[in-house]
Parts: structure tokens; C-alpha cells; sequence
């Protein structure tokens, strides 16, 4: 069966060209090697793959089996890594495959545009992931310590016949869980402000249901590109948020430093 | 996963799950193709919900062996 090519990220041909030829990364399917596919200034580090595997129907079947993606994400990340650390790139994810070379410099050609721009707007910028946990049971105490409504009715509550104070535990119970929502969205608009401010740019990622079933306590994943020159700056913001709102229970989590996958997209232009 | 492939992530199932939700894509557009798809006829796409419910599976496989490592401590 022919081969088809796997693409892991683009960049400056000039760039990427002695760090193919030193072979220190390894490509994503054994016993092949990784190659540049170039067009003009820009090139594509590639490998080549078995269509058996990597062809459309094949493809689909194969990401079915999570062993099977599993390992191949962590090589294709891998690589990433080690392009990412050497040199500006525009990091694909997991799964460009191009049936043709021709068909990789053409894409090279006709997004030489948008691509350069996005190589510019990534140099020497690494992306950081900000993932935002929260403890309810002790943002709640917290709230109920805090708010002069919740405590009085408390004391009331504990003033009367059985029957109010039901009732008025009922509505403070409801309070208080109103009042955490808000407190949670309050406090992941201010550490999205505040590290936007430390940052180069920032998304908010959508949570999967799975996930938060996993953790009930997430709150939040951020996402923030960061010059690699300003990361102190950056990660001290971090820890004097998490330290403020620690008390609240609210832990921050910092993960990284990624290749920018998070900042190729945008709505207006697709690579 | 066969033992010759985890052998490759001598690390901790954390940061493998985290390493997978990076790579993979999370869904950031709302239908339709994986969003790195460069709009040309050679690409082969993938379609968004293959890549979230493989990031899913791996997830459970994740947790599967976790609990059974556990188990036999």
C-alpha cells in the first residue's frame, strides 16, 4: 500500500533544515525518518506513513483503539518538543495527513501568508496551560462566614420554631450556592484578567463533560501564550493569585510549557 | 496499549492525560472538522467527534490500569 505524509509543524525552512538533518527526533511510526517539505522560505516537518494505518477509512478505525492514538500523540508531541525548543514553529496537532508531498507545498504556497503571520505572532513564545480547581464545601463555609445577609438569617434560623427554621435553612442553603457560583465565576474572570495582563494572549478552553464529572472540583482551563522572557513574571502573578484565593479554596494548577496549540486557530483564518 | 508501547511515557498518567488533551484537539470549534485542517483536497480530515471519543477511551484505559496498579499494591 502507498504512503502518505503525516505533517507535525510548520517554519522557517532556513530554520528547520540543520535540526531534520541531526535525526535527534524521532518520527511518529518506527523505521521512518523525518524529512522537510519545503516551498520557497517555508517548510513542513514531515514523516512519511502507511495509508494501511493513516488513510482515510483506516485512520478512522484506528482512533478508535486509544493505545493506539495514545502512544502516537506522545510521539507526535515529541517532536513537537523538540522543534518547539530550537526553533519558531506553528505546531499542528495530532492527525494532518496529506496523501501528496505536492499536496503539503501547495498548502505552504497558498497559506505563505497567514502562516508567516502566525510565525511572527508566536516567535519565542510558549504556551502555558492554567487549570482552575475549587474546593465548593470550603468556598461555601467561606461565603457564609463572610456575608452579613447569611449570617443573620443563620441566627434567626436558630431563633425559631421548627418549622421557619426549615424553611430558612432551605433558603440559605440555596443562597450560598448561588452566591459560590458567583464567587467561582468572579474568581476565574479576575486570574483570566490578571494573567491576560502577564501574558501575550489567552482562551478559555471549553471543559468536556468527562472531565468535569472526573473533577468535580475544575472550574477552569486557561490557556496563555507567553514570551519565554516574561514567564517569571507570569508565574509570579500565578502563585500571588493562588495564594489569595487559596483561603476560599481555590487551588491553581500550571502546566507546560507547551508548543502554542492553542493559539493557531482563529476563527477568521484557518490554517 | 501493548507493555512495548507505554514503555515510550515513563511518566505520570496526569501528565499523559495532559499531554493527550494538548495534542488532541479539545474542540474549540463547535461542528464540523478538526480545526488544524488546512482547507485543501489532499488533507485527510478527521472528524472532531472520532478525536474526542478517542480522547475519552484513552481516559478510561488511563483509569482502568491506574485502578488495577492500585489494586495490586
Amino acid at each position: 500500500m502507498p504512503d502518505a505524509f503525516y505533517i507535525y509543524c510548520i517554519g522557517e525552512r532556513d530554520a528547520l533544515a540543520p535540526l531534520v538533518d541531526e535525526k535527534q527526533a524521532e518520527a511518529i511510526e518506527p523505521q521512518t525518518e523525518l524529512e522537510l517539505i519545503a516551498s520557497d522560505e517555508l517548510a513542513a516537518v514531515a514523516s512519511v506513513v502507511p495509508l494501511s494505518d493513516y488513510g482515510e477509512e483506516a485512520f478512522a478505525a484506528r482512533l478508535v483503539d486509544a493505545t493506539w492514538v495514545a502512544a502516537r500523540a506522545m510521539r507526535h508531541e515529541k517532536v513537537l518538543e523538540h522543534f518547539a525548543e530550537r526553533a519558531n514553529i506553528v505546531p499542528l496537532r495530532f492527525g494532518a495527513i496529506y496523501l501528496k508531498r505536492a499536496g503539503v507545498t501547495r498548502m505552504l504556497s497558498e497559506k505563505s501568508e497567514s502562516l508567516r503571520a502566525l510565525l511572527h505572532r508566536l516567535r519565542d513564545k510558549e504556551e502555558w496551560g492554567v487549570n482552575i480547581f475549587c474546593d465548593r464545601a470550603k468556598l461555601v463555609e467561606m461565603i457564609a462566614m463572610l456575608s452579613p445577609a447569611l449570617r443573620e438569617m443563620s441566627a434567626r434560623a436558630g431563633a425559631s420554631s421548627a418549622g421557619q427554621a426549615y424553611l430558612l435553612r432551605k433558603k440559605i442553603e440555596g443562597m450560598r450556592a448561588d452566591e459560590a457560583r458567583a464567587q467561582i465565576r468572579r474568581v476565574v474572570a479576575e486570574i483570566e484578567s490578571r494573567l491576560s495582563e502577564a501574558s501575550d494572549g489567552a482562551v478559555r478552553l471549553r471543559l468536556r463533560q468527562a472531565e468535569t464529572a472526573e473533577h468535580q472540583d475544575l472550574a477552569a482551563k486557561l490557556a496563555f501564550l507567553i514570551e519565554r522572557s516574561r514567564f517569571t513574571e507570569f508565574r509570579a502573578a500565578a502563585e500571588e493569585l493562588a495564594a489569595s484565593h487559596a483561603r476560599s479554596g481555590f487551588r491553581l494548577e500550571l502546566t507546560g510549557a507547551w508548543p502554542p496549540y492553542n493559539f493557531v486557530e482563529d476563527s477568521e483564518q484557518k490554517i | 496499549m501493548t507493555d512495548e508501547e507505554f514503555t515510550e511515557f515513563e511518566q505520570s498518567d496526569l501528565s499523559l492525560l495532559e499531554t493527550l488533551d494538548h495534542v488532541l484537539n479539545r474542540g474549540l470549534v463547535i461542528a464540523g472538522e478538526i480545526t488544524i485542517s488546512v482547507a485543501d483536497v489532499d488533507l485527510i480530515f478527521i472528524g472532531l467527534n472520532v478525536m474526542l471519543t478517542s480522547v475519552e477511551t484513552a481516559r478510561e484505559v488511563l483509569r482502568e490500569r491506574n485502578k488495577a496498579v492500585t489494586s495490586d499494591e
